[in-house]
């Protein structure tokens, strides 16, 4: 029986497949002939580099070291640039993925990054110093053994703990950020901390309550923009001819000052630190994050429940290829981490098909791929439920394979389906989440840089938990509200 | 294939792995006839019925419906059962429409009828099977005996030359079989070809022209039903009918 050409049915798909590729790959990039646009990598916030502002970009009068010396050079040698903040290690894989043509993110020189990157000129030292708690009494490494001291992971400070383990007797935690890190340092949990000099001076400049012991700091490395190996050499002398004026005429040295001495940008100590003062504060970058957060989770689940309904059928089927093609396509995205899936897509894909995937695509790519795969399953479950007396009673009055499924077997399908893919639209709204990892500023990425620039990581993850536990209720009251008049 | 017959089976196989199920059945039905089979439980006569509309798919012989041999892959199996009727014990209903709904999908689904004939057309067939007034409810609200009088007034909207039942009242509370069988009576005196397996050995007395007695995947034996019910020829026919009469 059911003898529709299912053959016909996956060619059309694999069809729109390819015209959904080919558009990512023929969206146009804006290159103006006379003035070049470079896309240039770097930090969220990693003070004083890279500073944001409420709003999650650079345009306040405070922008970090590296982003007034960039806008700069790009006015002095004629080019154009478009900035893109993630996490350090997010810019890293960007430059060596070809997502961006530079990095410029606090990066120090060292031999390991040589061999894979260029550097431009450095304009920078860079070293780790040691701090205490404000009312600690260490002041060497000698004083160490047999307490606990923290260094962010992968970081050369990092490094310089693990080499002098041994010489000093200490025990190393590793922290992701600076501030949870000092934090630490704060209540009493670790005795000491190693960071990035300048990053160090310039929390403790606008209020961190931690004292730097180093007198002056360890492994000094000069600190540079990179660039992709042997690639865009007019764009690398730009930025180095950039670099040495800068340096020659004074202004590098007049910005890093403008950040390390003085108080020009110290922030505020009256500002609002209760919930409402915070909230009014960032009201605008949240709100912001928030319609991220939801714009990435209605055309996410649209998109995943198109995907989930093909995937579905095709599973349902008689054809054991397409069984076979639906089986493997959701066993694959099932168990594929998420986080995987995104690097993948926003990193991996642009080496093979030789174009940047914009960011926003990439993130409902992919939330269509994981949430369509268990949207899938919920399907096939979801028709198999049904009763095959059901599909009995449809094909012997005449109706086609088609008509039998759109008339009498979704219907019902989807009314048992419905409890499950509810579940999954909520799954799919957490998951938005885990997206900030590639750099979406959605709700979790924008609390993330608040965070980094007010320290307080108590209040805000209390406001951000709590704008998502609100706009799950609502989208919960609304389900059951449709269930109710589905029923 | 004879154009005599309305039906006409040939030599049908049919098996389940190494369970032969059918082991090669010949019969014929003219049209206006209306067959009976009867048999023990597990002896094919579901099976039988469902390879003559390919909800089973037959492993050898023939089956052919008004002239079409629905084994032929060429055949367009849709427009076959479009003239095949079926009945179903566990009445299968669609839920997920209403009672009018039901009877008017497949005419408007398959371009037979306007939507506005097919609904009158469909609320004459509830007239016939006396649930006019059921219409517009939704068929999980309706008793069994109910249920199954739209199931038939739903096959019979798509106008088919051939009605199969399988067990159409072995489901039903005793007080509802009567009616079931009142319409199917009706159906059997407006000339329809009707192919019936039942357990209700009084209606195949009063109403069949044929009784066919099924045994382990064979036809044991057939002829009219004082043939069968009277004068049983086989011994499996004679104990089939002395368990089922006498308790
Ligand atoms: N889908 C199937 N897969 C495997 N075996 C089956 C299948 N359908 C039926 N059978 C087997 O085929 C045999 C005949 O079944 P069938 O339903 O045709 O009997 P029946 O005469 O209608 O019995 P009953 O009076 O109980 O309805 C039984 O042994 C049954 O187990
Ligand atoms: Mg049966």
């Amino acid at each position: 029986m059911r003898r529709i050409s299912w053959k016909k049915i996956f060619a059309s798909w694999l069809a729109a497949l390819a015209i959904a590729v080919g558009w990512l790959l023929v969206e146009p990039q804006s290159v103006s002939a006379a003035e070049p646009t470079y896309t240039i990598a770097t930090n969220n916030t990693f003070e004083p580099f890279e500073i944001q502002d409420s709003k999650g970009g650079y345009s306040g009068k405070n922008p970090g070291i590296e982003i007034e010396m960039l806008r700069e050079i790009a006015k002095h040698e004629h080019f154009k640039y478009k900035l893109k903040p993630m996490s350090f290690n997010g810019d890293l894989q960007a430059l060596e993925g070809g997502q961006v043509d530079a990095v410029m993110a606090g990066m120090s020189v060292t031999d390991e990054r040589k061999q894979k990157f260029d550097f431009s000129v450095p304009y920078y030292t860079d070293g780790v110093e040691m701090a205490v708690a404000k009312d600690s009494n260490i002041k060497s490494l000698k004083q160490l053994k047999g307490k606990t001291v923290s260094a962010k992971s992968g970081t050369s400070a990092a490094l310089f703990l693990k080499k002098n383990q041994k010489k000093y007797g200490y025990k190393v935690k590793y922290f992701d950020s600076s501030n949870t890190m000092w934090n630490d340092v704060k209540i009493g949990n670790t005795a000491a901390t190693f960071d990035d000099g300048p990053v160090l001076e310039y929390g403790i400049k606008t209020g961190v309550p931690l004292k730097v012991v180093t007198k002056k700091p360890i492994d000094a490395q000069p600190v540079a923009i990179g660039f992709q190996k042997g690639k865009n050499l007019a764009m690398q002398k730009k930025i180095n001819d950039g670099i040495r004026w800068m340096k020659k005429t004074g202004r590098m040295q007049k910005i890093i000052d403008k950040y390390t001495k003085g108080n020009k940008t110290a922030k505020s100590a009256t500002a609002d630190r209760t919930i409402l003062g915070l909230l009014r504060a960032n009201r605008e970058a949240l709100l912001r994050g928030l319609w991220m957060t939801v714009e990435l989770t209605v055309v996410g689940i649209i998109c995943a429940m198109i995907f989930g309904l093909i995937l579905g059928v095709l599973g349902i089927t008689q054809n054991k290829f397409a069984q076979a093609v639906s089986s493997v396509i959701i066993y694959i995205f099932r168990g594929l981490p998420m986080i995987v899936l995104a690097f993948f897509i926003y990193m991996g894909v642009p080496n093979v098909i030789g174009h940047k995937v914009p960011l926003f695509v990439a993130g409902v790519i992919t939330l269509m791929l994981d949430e369509g795969a268990y949207i899938g399953a919920i399907v096939k479950g979801g028709f198999e439920a049904v009763d095959p007396g059901q599909w009995e009673a449809a094909r012997s009055l005449g109706l086609p394979y088609h008509k039998a499924l759109t008339k009498v077997i979704a219907p019902q399908g989807l009314k048992i389906m419905v409890p499950s893919l509810v579940n999954q639209f909520i799954m799919t709204l957490k998951d938005t989440s885990i997206l900030s990892a590639i750099g979406v500023m959605e709700l979790t990425e924008t609390g993330t840089v608040i965070i980094s620039q007010n320290m307080e990581g108590f209040k805000m993850w209390l406001i951000i938990g709590t704008i998502y536990i609100i706009i799950i209720t609502l989208l919960t009251w609304l389900s059951n509200y449709i269930q109710k008049r589905m029923a | 294939m004879d154009k005599r017959y309305k039906v006409q089976v040939k030599d049908l196989h049919k098996s389940y792995g190494s369970n032969e199920v059918l082991q090669g059945i010949d019969l014929n039905v003219a049209p206006s006839e209306v067959v009976c089979m009867i048999g023990p439980s597990g002896s094919g006569k579901s099976t039988f019925l469902r390879c003559l509309n390919r909800l089973e798919v037959p492993n050898g012989g023939h089956v052919y419906v008004d002239g079409y041999d629905i084994a032929d892959p060429k055949v367009n199996i849709n427009k076959v059962r479009e003239n095949i009727g079926m009945v179903f014990q566990h009445f299968n209903l669609f839920p997920n429409m209403s009672v009018l709904d039901n009877i008017t999908l497949a005419p408007v689904q398959l371009g037979k009828a306007t939507k506005a004939e097919a609904e009158e057309e469909a609320l004459r067939y509830l007239d016939l099977v006396g649930l006019k007034e059921k219409a517009n409810v939704n068929p999980q609200t309706l008793s069994g005996g109910q249920k199954q009088r739209v199931a038939i007034a739903r096959a019979l909207a798509m106008k088919p030359d051939v009605m199969l039942f399988d067990e159409p009242t072995s489901a039903l509370d005793p007080e509802m079989v009567g009616d079931v069988l009142g319409v199917m009576k009706q159906l059997a005196k407006q000339g329809m070809t009707m192919i019936v397996v039942t357990h209700e050995m009084g209606f195949a007395k009063q109403v069949a022209d044929r009784v066919v007695f099924f045994h382990d995947g064979k036809i044991r034996e057939q002829g009219t039903p004082e043939e069968i019910f009277d004068h049983p020829q086989h011994p499996d026919t004679r104990n089939f009918l002395d368990k089922v009469l006498n308790v």
